[in-house]
């Protein structure tokens, strides 16, 4: 796709709905946004607001009942490996960090690379700068039990980091933080978006936090019910230039 | 890191599980192994009693399959020796006993003549001797049974209902059935049987084992000197008698049996080994991870524990046999060697059956979407 018909969008949904078939709720109904490249966007709601289910659809991790996701102006119903998108596009972090337990610092983080071109060799080395990035270059030879739980979130950001992804989509990332160690991830996350232009996609409870984000989506019952500019955010952080 | 090493990291650092699950593998192959191990070198070591014979026709009584139940005329004997073409002719007598030392199971006993090719070519151990005719009450015991009993030779042990009998000698055979039994001079077991004048059935050695039709008309020969005679080559005996027809039977149920069992512990300790790890396949397909790589990193897991539970099964039921085959009670019975082919077969099996219970729950965790898998507790 050439850059002049690429959408402006890197993720937008048209009339998303979820219903989970054990309950007749509608966890999403009707549901129309759109993120824009490089853009940092906080969706914040209640518990049961939808917003796990939203970003779950928009990182194909789930399937909508009805509606659709584009991304990149491609709509995903169309595409057939998904997992593709999720390994070389998408970078997740979720509030449960999920790291194998089985695993060093080092080695979660190389995981995801597994699906990738690049060799035994350039993988270790690729995990090191990452976790040096994240702040863990001292502790990667350490198992997940071994770490805090704001060191094992930063693993996971790292993990998510591991196949270059143009999109960040993190679920609750500070839920099971305290505020000091939150505040590092929210740091992190300032400094992807800043320094590499990340698009970043994050639900958070935390309106303190939320209002770092350039742009907070409001949910509730399933429905958007409010998006916000944070103008203040704006000024700090700019656009990277090839956002549209 | 590469995938492999992924894979056998996942083995490796899961010691509980991986334990586990090597456990009741080998248990299962173990199971295997052991009981088909056993009922094959029951069936061997039967087989080879006859196979060691080297002679030519087999005559028993008509009808009777079973050497214990055929009655002849020691008589015959004799008239089948003036056959032309015939070298040499034995008789021998058949039969159980019990013995108090060694509880319910039977005791096999050979009659046979002082000069019987067959005692013979017993292997007597030194220090013993082969039983001479103007021998009174002595006996031969085989290897397995002397030791069990604890006899030497010249110790004396009371059988037929009380009477005393001398170990002349300890013979060793190569099958463990001959090696768990007795001979004593053919007019002793009579004596006792009350069966004097009759024996169970006659060996014939011809003059030349190669003509086919020679044996086949001295064959003829033999049937026409009586009715109730029924004379058979030797191979042809071997494949048709009752005892190796009933131990093929329960050796094929038991294997069979034991497949069955050990299949179901396998697939079992598969399946729910694989289930338990829906979730961490969730979070593998979430982070990017293609369907073939989850079920191939599953199915490569499965063969490392296959293979281990394979080694630890087969060395626990190898161990396991040869403790049977040195217990008093079933040492006669038993051999301790387990065949290289049924070893093949429990790792087979422990692979096939650990990588289709590892198949079927990795195809169904990879089809899963990421978040049913990451919600499954």
């Amino acid at each position: 796709m050439s850059d002049h018909n690429r959408d402006p969008f890197l993720f937008r949904t048209e009339n998303l709905s979820k219903l989970y078939p054990d309950g007749q709720v509608h966890a999403l109904e009707d549901v129309s946004i759109s993120v824009r490249r490089g853009e940092y966007v906080a969706i914040m709601g209640p518990s049961g607001s939808g917003k796990s289910t939203l970003l779950n659809l928009l990182g194909a991790l789930d399937l909508p009942t009805s509606g659709e996701v584009y991304f990149d102006g491609q709509p995903l119903s169309k595409i057939r490996r998904l997992e593709q998108l999720r390994s070389q596009k998408f970078g997740f972090v979720f509030q449960s960090f999920y790291l194998l337990p089985i695993l060093t610092a080092v080695e979660n983080v190389q995981v995801p690379m597994f699906e990738g071109t690049l060799s035994a060799s350039v993988r270790v080395s690729r995990a090191k700068e990452l976790l040096e990035l994240v702040g863990m270059g001292h502790r990667i030879n350490h198992m997940p039990q071994k770490l805090s739980v704001g060191e094992r979130q930063r693993v996971a950001i790292a993990r998510s980091l591991a196949n270059d992804p143009i999109a960040l989509l993190a679920d609750e990332p500070t839920g099971n933080l305290d505020s000091v160690s939150a505040e590092g991830v929210f740091d992190l996350f300032d400094h992807l978006h800043r320094e590499q232009g990340m698009t970043i996609v994050l639900i958070t409870h935390d309106e303190e936090f939320g209002h770092l984000a350039q742009r907070t989506i409001h949910m509730q019952d399933g429905r958007v019910k409010s998006e916000e500019l944070c103008q203040e955010r704006r000024i700090r952080t700019p656009l990277p230039p090839f956002a549209v | 890191m590469r995938f492999y090493t992924f894979v056998f990291k996942n083995v490796i650092r899961r010691r509980v599980r991986s334990t586990l699950t090597v456990i009741g593998m080998a248990v299962a192959v173990g199971a295997v192994v052991a009981l088909v191990g056993i009922s094959h070198g029951f069936e061997r070591s039967f087989m080879q009693i006859y196979e060691r014979q080297k002679v030519d026709l087999i005559i028993q009584q008509r009808g009777v399959k079973q050497k214990l139940t055929s009655v002849l005329d020691i008589e015959l004997g004799a008239k089948i020796a003036e056959i032309p073409g015939v070298k040499r002719v034995d008789s021998g007598l058949v039969d159980f006993t019990s013995m108090d030392e060694l509880g319910p199971v039977g005791v096999l006993v050979q009659g046979w003549e002082h000069d019987s090719p067959l005692l013979r070519a017993l292997n007597v151990q030194p220090g013993g001797r082969l039983l001479k005719n103007d021998d009174q009450k002595c006996v031969l015991l085989g290897e397995r049974l002397a030791t069990s009993l604890e006899k030497n030779v010249g110790d004396t042990l009371s059988i037929f209902d009380d009477e005393t009998y001398t170990v002349a000698g300890i013979f060793k055979s190569n099958t463990v059935y001959e090696n768990g039994s007795m001979v004593v001079l053919l007019r002793d077991l009579q004596r006792f049987m009350g069966r004097e004048g009759q024996v169970s059935g006659f060996t014939v050695i011809v003059e030349k084992p190669d003509d086919e039709a020679e044996i086949e008309r001295i064959q003829h020969d033999i049937e026409d000197l009586a009715k109730n005679l029924e004379v058979t080559p030797t191979a042809e005996f071997v494949n048709s008698t009752t005892e190796i027809q009933v131990i093929r039977a329960i050796a094929w149920i038991t294997s069979a049996v034991a497949l069955v069992i050990g299949a179901v512990g396998m697939l079992n300790t598969m399946i729910m080994s694989v289930f338990e790890r829906t979730r961490e396949i969730g979070i593998l397909r979430a982070i990017g991870w293609g369907r073939w790589r989850v079920v191939r990193m599953i199915l490569m897991e499965s063969i490392l524990l296959s293979i281990a539970g394979g080694v630890v099964g087969t060395v626990g039921a190898i161990s396991l046999t040869r403790l049977l085959a040195n217990h008093p009670a079933v040492g006669g019975m038993v051999s301790g060697d387990v065949a290289p082919s049924v070893v093949v077969q429990g790792f087979v099996i422990a692979l096939c059956v650990g990588l289709l219970g590892a198949a079927y729950p990795a195809y169904r965790g990879a089809k899963l979407l990421p978040t049913e898998a990451l919600r499954h507790e």
